[in-house]
């Protein structure tokens, strides 16, 4: 029995993952510690988190596995510094500096930060890490894989087919062609941040029609076999060292959006103009998937499709290729971003030692636990107003029920950017002035930004058609809101009718079960919203001393904070 | 300050990863990058004495 960590760092994300004998014991990002948004740097906090709750010390360690092949991504580099020379030449001092600077020596570094001997620290590739984390911890025993994202070592998107413990690379693209690439230049150049605004480009696709479509295909050309090439005169990301695109992208685009720019869909025509560029993204995006699909399934026949990779989570896409592709179920790792590459990490040394496949993720509840008795004596010492419940998931719903905006944080938190019931901000589903003051007051994002609905798994269908559960369980994929209960749903039905729902179920998010029991006892609608605690530019809340934080800095109306409810005094 | 994060970075097991770094680009077809490898260590340890260049995480998607 073995007791693997992975690490994921350097780049974004980064995150630490525990499995002992085979089981995922915790996972975390280290943004959750160190209250950086994205925090790239050695997860210390996260891999202390994780050794603590396993009840190990580093010394107990046989393996730490990290992501990714440092030695392939600086072979990588060269030669594109090389191929592209001269243009590349602002990149070089970067590049370099990058990596002998730091990127070189993440392993040494990575041993003295968790105090682990070097001989013990290993890697494993970027998308087998990717492909690992999403194939072993789903429930099948066979399934095509797609991992698709900006770039690893050189590799962008591949195919793999997983058995079993085996996990074969049948098909790959690699660097500069990429997906995540393109997504990531379109989202600088519709003003957004990279890393962190291809969620608002897909909200906002929502919202215009795809009428660049031919102006798509010159930027990428998709082939029969499910394959793509980027057309590089548009971009910059190969030779350029702060930006993704160039001059020739505007001028077939038009001028590009200034960041940080008020957004005014209703009034504005270049507002509307951006919108239809963002859903002609999310057009292709979805185009090349499907053929990445298709030939996903004519490689390996397969009837289960398992994803990972910042691009899997495009739930509109997953959503997408669950109706069209002729796979009939499918699987995203919750942490499909470079984060979960540390779960694939662990899980490639755990059955490298072991040869024992984890078994199968049914939570997403991986982090560390809230505890009361912490809460209690810092919410004396601050002087909130709070009260002990016995019955904390009545008082929320009673809270909710009243149209409050409640912020619920209990039990451990979750892995990956998807509040699901441990950490969440809930409010009642149907008023979308509920949707309109969340944006404004609370999140401080962007007016067309949509909420997702947590939906009891046993009534998704009254409400909801084309819910597939091993999706819909960590909210993965969007379905559509039966047209007759839209008007019952206004606060989370986007303005295509869809809705990015969580199922949930006792084994998935327990607390959140119990509460949305009560709240349709009280409502009869057997949902609320559910979305994240934290607002723009914040991680998702770790701790009870974030939770308190949150609580006094944002305008929610309570907290539930493992047994206390603290209300805002009016 | 530079001088010490020079020594810093060619001590203790960073030999060892040096030499890994030497194996994987001696193989086979990668040999041909083994001149770069060392222009760009030699680039990284001159930039790093001289403070030339502080690091800051570009605008795109972080290829490097």
């Amino acid at each position: 029995m073995s007791n693997i960590l992975g690490v994921s760092a350097g780049y974004h994300d980064a995150a630490a993952a525990l499995v002992i004998g085979g089981h995922v014991v915790a996972a975390m990002q280290e943004e959750r510690f160190s209250r950086v948004k994205n925090d790239a740097s050695i997860p210390r906090k996260a891999a202390q988190a994780c050794l603590k709750l396993g009840g190990l010390s580093p010394q107990d360690l046989d393996l730490v596995v990290y992501y990714e092949d440092p030695f392939l991504k600086l072979e990588r580099i060269l030669l594109s510094l090389m191929r592209n020379f001269p243009r590349s030449w602002k990149q070089f001092p970067y590049a370099v500096m990058s990596q002998v600077g730091s990127k070189l020596w993440i392993l040494d570094q990575l041993a003295a930060a968790l105090q682990v001997p070097r001989e013990r620290i290993t890697t494993t590739e970027h998308h087998r890490s990717h492909a690992a984390s999403a194939f072993f911890p789903s429930h099948f025993e066979e399934a095509a894989v797609l991992t698709l994202d900006g770039v690893g070592e050189a590799m962008t998107t591949g195919i793999w087919y997983g058995q079993g413990n085996r996990l074969d690379c049948l098909a790959s693209i690699h660097y500069p062609h990429s997906l995540g690439l393109l997504y990531a230049g379109l989202t600088a150049y519709l003003g957004f941040e990279v890393n962190e605004g291809e969620y608002k480009v897909m909200g906002l696709a929502a919202f215009g029609t795809p009428r660049f479509k031919e102006e798509f295909g010159k930027l990428i050309k998709l082939a029969a076999d499910g394959s793509f090439e980027l057309d590089l005169h548009y971009f910059a990301f190969h030779t350029d060292a702060d930006i993704g695109f160039n001059s020739k992208l505007e001028r077939l685009l038009g001028p590009r959006r200034a960041p940080g720019k008020s957004w005014d869909l209703l009034h504005s025509e270049e507002d509307r103009r951006y919108a239809d560029i963002a859903s002609s993204l999310q057009w292709i995006t979805e185009e090349a998937m499907l053929g990445l699909a298709r030939e996903a399934f004519r490689l390996t026949h397969s009837k289960n499709l398992c994803l990972a990779g910042g691009v899997a989570l495009n739930c509109v896409a997953i959503a997408r290729l669950l109706a069209e592709s002729e796979f009939l179920a499918m699987f995203v790792q919750p942490a499909a971003g470079d984060a979960g590459g540390a779960l694939g990490a662990a899980v490639l040394g755990s059955i490298e030692r072991d040869g024992r496949r984890p078994v199968p993720l049914n939570t997403v509840a991986l982090g560390e636990t809230i505890s009361t008795d912490a809460a209690w004596d810092l919410a004396k010492h601050l002087e909130l107003p709070y009260r002990e419940c016995d019955d904390v998931f009545a008082a929320t719903a009673q809270l909710i029920a009243a149209g409050k905006i409640v912020a619920f944080a209990r039990g451990r938190f979750e892995w990956g950017p998807r509040a699901l019931g441990q950490r969440s901000i809930l409010a009642l589903p149907g008023a979308p002035g509920m949707r309109d003051r969340l944006n404004r007051v609370v999140k401080k994002r962007e007016p067309f930004r949509p909420f997702a609905p947590a939906v009891l798994a046993e009534e998704a269908d009254r409400w909801f058609s084309g819910c597939a559960p091993e999706l819909a369980r960590f909210m993965m994929a969007t379905a559509k809101v039966r047209p007759e209960r839209m008007s019952q749903l206004g606060a989370v039905t986007h303005v295509d009718g869809t809705a990015r729902v969580q199922t949930v179920t006792v084994e998935s998010s327990p607390d959140l079960y119990r509460v949305l029991q009560a709240v349709n006892r009280l409502t009869g609608t057997p949902i609320v919203l559910n979305t994240s605690m934290n607002a723009s530019g914040e991680p998702i809340v770790g701790s009870e001393v974030d939770a308190l934080s949150f609580f006094k800095n944002h305008s929610v109306d309570a907290l539930v904070v493992g047994n206390l409810v603290l209300e805002r005094r009016r | 300050m530079a001088m010490q994060r020079l020594i810093q970075t060619l001590s203790n097991s960073r030999i060892r990863t040096l030499l890994t770094l030497f194996r994987h680009f001696a193989q086979g077809k990668k040999a041909f990058l083994l001149p770069f490898v060392l222009l760009a260590l030699l680039c990284g340890v001159l930039l790093l004495l001289t403070t030339g260049l502080s690091y800051v995480a570009p605008f795109v998607y972080a290829v490097f």
